[in-house]
């Protein structure tokens, strides 16, 4: 890993740590939209941004109070997640293509996360499901646009390779 | 704001806990949240609380101060148990409430699900209470050692772990500066319908990112400037080291797991 692609992720890590702290989740009943998960879209623009993304996420459920519990699941979800799509990013080269499809499968991997309450709490598991599933399509959803937008003006890409 | 710059759970001190070497801490609560499932009597519950309880207390954290912490996940203790109520029909009606039927078998399993979920939130944020971040990042390191063979980049990971825990109180300092400023102009990221906020983002992520990567960049320079080189050979400031006291705590888990394992269905 070169000096580069480390200082990156270590920073974009802090910034959805930051983001997830001081940017409350902007709630909608019981159905919440998380802003930090835009970052999730970055992975299309370059595969490199894997590790800022994961530990960002690390981060985030280190400081919350449900803590490692919340930890090995939401970072399960990201991994998993994250590597299907950088697999399926070998065959599909069209990248708003790639974005839904992002947005789709961070969705359905929300099961992740509802087994993780289902098992703690005993929460129903497909309503659960629903509920995370549904806030996590709406905000990163809403990201596909933004991400490209902001790619115009800063180039993901070549911020980490250049 | 100044508040929520004192970033994770960390409470300073000098218990036993604290003292622990952090892989030790982190071993414990891993299998201790493995273990919770296995309880399912009265006894076995007790033997977890108790384990549980004594930690807490033996850390002289504020018991104040940690159910403080736990604030978000009340609601949802409360929530499961009232769930369990109204949903579980097991065992003899013990009342009718608003047409519905308590059952004896609700209130127990609620009671159960209620302590259980408690008890995995509570032990495990004993780990982010009594260790900072960094001692964090020191024993993943050391736990991740063997994947090294893998070619997996454990040194890397951890640098880049303890560069972003320098970072976020920066970060979060800049993200509420860059929302003060986007705000003097109009933006309005409180009210407002759902779509309205969720735009109100843009102007936030903008700044946020120029700035993040133009740090990362000097960061990457300076680094690089200075001839670093990770991994083999380089030494540590911090060496983690398990002591009397660590060998001691596992044993005692282990011997909380035998009782447990023994009085499991009484």
């Amino acid at each position: 890993m070169n000096i580069k692609t480390l200082t990156v992720n270590a920073i974009i890590a802090a910034a959805y740590v930051a983001l997830s702290l001081i940017a409350a989740p902007i709630a909608f009943s019981n159905i919440q939209f998380r802003i930090p998960e835009i970052f999730n879209h970055l992975v299309i623009f370059n595969t490199k941004y894997f590790y800022g993304i994961v530990l960002g996420v690390f981060l985030t459920n280190l400081f919350s109070p449900t803590g490692m519990y919340d930890l090995t699941f939401g970072v399960a979800h990201s991994v998993l997640s994250l590597g299907f799509v950088i697999f399926l990013a070998i065959f599909i080269k069209h990248r708003l293509t790639l974005l839904v499809i992002n947005t789709i499968v961070f969705s359905f991997n929300m099961f992740i996360i509802a087994f993780q309450l289902y098992m703690a709490a005993d929460l129903p598991f497909l309503l659960t499901w629903l509920t995370t599933a549904v806030g996590e399509f709406g905000i990163m959803a809403i990201g596909i646009p933004v991400m490209i937008m902001l790619n115009k003006k800063l180039n993901f890409n070549e911020l980490m390779e250049k | 704001m100044n508040n929520a710059l004192i970033i994770g759970q960390y409470v300073p001190g000098e218990s036993l806990v604290h003292r622990l070497d952090p892989r030790t801490k982190i071993t414990v609560i891993f299998f201790f949240v493995f273990i919770v499932f296995l309880a399912n009597s009265v006894v076995s519950y007790s033997v977890l609380v108790i384990f549980a309880l004594l930690s807490m207390f033996i850390t002289r954290i504020p018991i104040r101060f940690i159910l403080k912490g736990l604030t978000p996940v009340w609601f949802l203790i409360v929530f499961t148990f009232i769930l369990h109520l109204i949903v579980t029909n097991k065992g003899t009606v013990l009342m009718d409430l608003f047409g519905f039927s308590i059952y004896s078998g609700a209130l127990i399993q609620g009671f159960a699900i209620s302590i259980r979920f408690f008890l995995l939130i509570l032990v495990t944020s004993l780990l982010t209470l009594t260790t900072t971040p960094i001692e964090i990042t020191d024993a993943i390191e050391d736990m991740l050692h063997p994947l090294k063979k893998l070619r997996f980049p454990v040194h890397e990971l951890a640098l880049m772990m303890s560069i972003s825990l320098r970072f976020i109180p920066t970060l979060m300092q800049e993200t509420d500066k860059i929302s003060k400023a986007q705000a003097s102009r109009g933006v309005d990221f409180r009210t407002g319908p759902l779509k309205e906020r969720i735009r109100a983002v843009v102007p936030l992520l903008v700044p946020l990112f120029v700035s993040a990567f133009k740090r990362a960049e000097e960061l990457a320079m300076a680094m690089e400037a200075r001839g670093y080189q990770g991994g083999e050979g380089r030494t540590k400031l911090r060496e983690l080291k398990l002591r009397k006291r660590d060998v001691m705590i596992l044993l005692l888990f282990i011997a909380v797991v035998a009782v447990l394992l023994v009085t499991r269905n009484y």
